[in-house]
């Protein structure tokens, strides 16, 4: 008698949804879709010297460049940027991937533009350009709109002119260099609106390293070093400021995620917090639990995913938190640091948890993601 | 259950309190108002002794609020003295954990007697 064995679970079995790709934005692109009065000034971004997500005025990155942060790297070869939403299908499809989330490559810096004016002006040049050069139909590719901090009652008018467009899923918040931090009360606006039109905020690290910013980093020469620690230590401050001034209670149906700091700092952040909650419940008024019950309803996006000796440390881990139904896989593509979604696919868990970190947790996280025809 | 007398009826004015040994058990007989509050003298969370804390109000923030810090519970909480944790006397209530509560005794007034019941 033959017996038939169930076929093994394959990446193309199920719905992968990745959280964070990234689209390359250059003054040459965005030019023609710039408001008139900024448009020369565009068009004069177009004489400086191309720097990858290092351009004064536009993706500025305020570090000194050292030679530990400026070596060529060994690995070579690939070059890290996608131009066009076809080679954007192209990849994805090569890794399995349905559904892209997009954010910008040179606007992970906007919040560092001293102008608000002129960051209010490429905000709107670039989601104009989103949605004619990227958002085509069928493509399963969706957007986030971009957050201007440098001016909540401007980015407020900007995510209500694209609040109702079926392929901007979310709101990007960026976080290198924003100052204030994320919980201060002049962006209440911005979660007021995200909550009243069912748009998750996504807050996302980088990298990039100012004085200061995050937090001595600076002063690391080597770029494994500033790697390792400054998108989480972005992260961790901006979880706190939110949480400082009641984000989440005030916010109660807001849903809100951390793209591009890994998971590990998540159970730390957690239990360190409740700890100092426990002798400090007057400073924070706001909450009359232990304050991991908010962060319990937080997103985190699994990449640069952690990669233990034992796999089973990082289920681990995700069960410390609370995570089964919050984490969402993303590759970063095309980053340098991008991951495949192997990498979460192949960790010791059921099929069912598979494909919630693959695909399912971000569809709960992002529901305008509509079901690609594949799988309908 | 048993009823032990604790303290005199005039014994204590408002906002004070007194601790009792009944058995092994240290119970804090306090006075709110006009009312009578048993707790035990040991804080669930490293077992402080709650006794010694504070009786204050507490800081809360809500929607009524504007989530505004405002005071509320003058006289009615009980702050323990080693880490801070805040408990409700007339409940027992912990404002930082809505599933901590302090165990409450009932207290009977019995003539010239104050009475807990264990
Ligand atoms: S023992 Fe009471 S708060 Fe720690």
């Amino acid at each position: 008698m033959v017996v038939a064995t169930p076929r093994r679970l394959t990446l193309d079995d199920i719905l992968v949804v990745d959280a964070d790709v990234h689209v390359h934005e250059t003054p040459d692109e965005l030019a023609p879709y710039m408001d008139p009065e900024w448009r020369p000034a565009m068009e004069n971004l177009r004489q400086v010297a191309r720097r990858y997500l290092d351009m004064p005025g536009f993706g500025p990155n305020n570090a000194p460049r050292l030679p530990g942060t400026s070596l060529p790297s060994p690995r070579g070869g690939r070059v890290e940027i996608v131009w066009t939403a076809e080679q954007m299908r192209r990849e994805l499809d090569e890794f399995s991937i349905d559904v892209g989330v997009i954010f910008p490559d040179h606007f992970l810096k906007l919040a560092a533009l001293p102008n608000a004016a002129y960051a209010t002006a490429i905000t709107r040049a670039y989601h104009r350009w989103l949605k004619e050069k990227w958002l085509h139909a069928g493509n399963d590719l969706y957007a986030t709109i971009m957050a201007i901090p440098q001016d909540p009652e401007e980015s407020v008018r900007e995510i209500e002119r694209w609040a109702d467009d079926e392929r901007f899923v979310g709101i990007y918040l960026p976080t290198h260099q924003v100052y204030p931090i994320w919980g201060h009360r002049k962006y209440d606006p911005i979660y007021e609106v995200a909550q009243r039109h069912d748009l998750p905020v996504l807050l996302h690290a980088v990298s990039g390293i100012a004085s200061g910013f995050p937090y001595n980093v600076e002063q690391f020469y080597t770029s494994i070093t500033a790697h390792t620690v400054s998108h989480v230590f972005a992260m961790m401050s901006n979880l706190m400021s939110i949480m400082e001034t009641g984000v989440p209670v005030r916010y109660p149906n807001l849903r809100i995620g951390f793209i591009e700091a890994g998971l590990t700092w998540v159970p730390f952040l957690r239990m360190r917090l409740d700890k100092e909650y426990n002798e400090n419940r007057h400073q924070w008024p706001h909450f009359d639990d232990r304050p991991s019950r908010w962060i319990r309803k937080f997103y985190f996006g699994t990449q640069p995913v952690e990669e233990p000796e034992n796999r089973q440390d990082l289920v681990d881990i995700i069960r410390i938190y609370d995570g089964e139904d919050t984490t969402v896989f993303a590759t970063d593509w095309p980053h340098h640091d991008f991951d495949h979604p192997r990498a979460v696919f192949d960790l010791p868990v059921s099929n069912q948890v598979k494909r919630k970190l693959l695909g399912t947790n971000a569809m709960k996280l992002m529901p305008r993601i509509k079901v690609p025809a594949k799988y309908r | 259950m048993a009823e032990y007398v604790v303290a005199r009826a005039d014994e204590l004015k408002p906002g004070d309190r007194k601790l009792v040994a009944v058995g092994r058990i240290q119970v804090v007989l306090f006075r709110v108002g006009d009312a009578y509050h048993a707790l035990p003298n040991i804080c669930p969370h490293q077992f402080g002794p709650i006794c010694e804390g504070k009786i204050t109000g507490a800081i809360m923030a809500n929607a009524d609020t504007g989530w505004e810090p405002g005071w509320f519970h003058d006289g009615e909480v009980l702050v323990c003295p080693w880490h801070g944790l805040e408990f409700r006397i007339t409940t027992g209530q912990c404002l930082a954990y809505p599933n901590v509560r302090l165990r409450q005794y009932p207290v009977i007034v019995d003539g010239d007697d104050v009475k807990i019941a264990l």
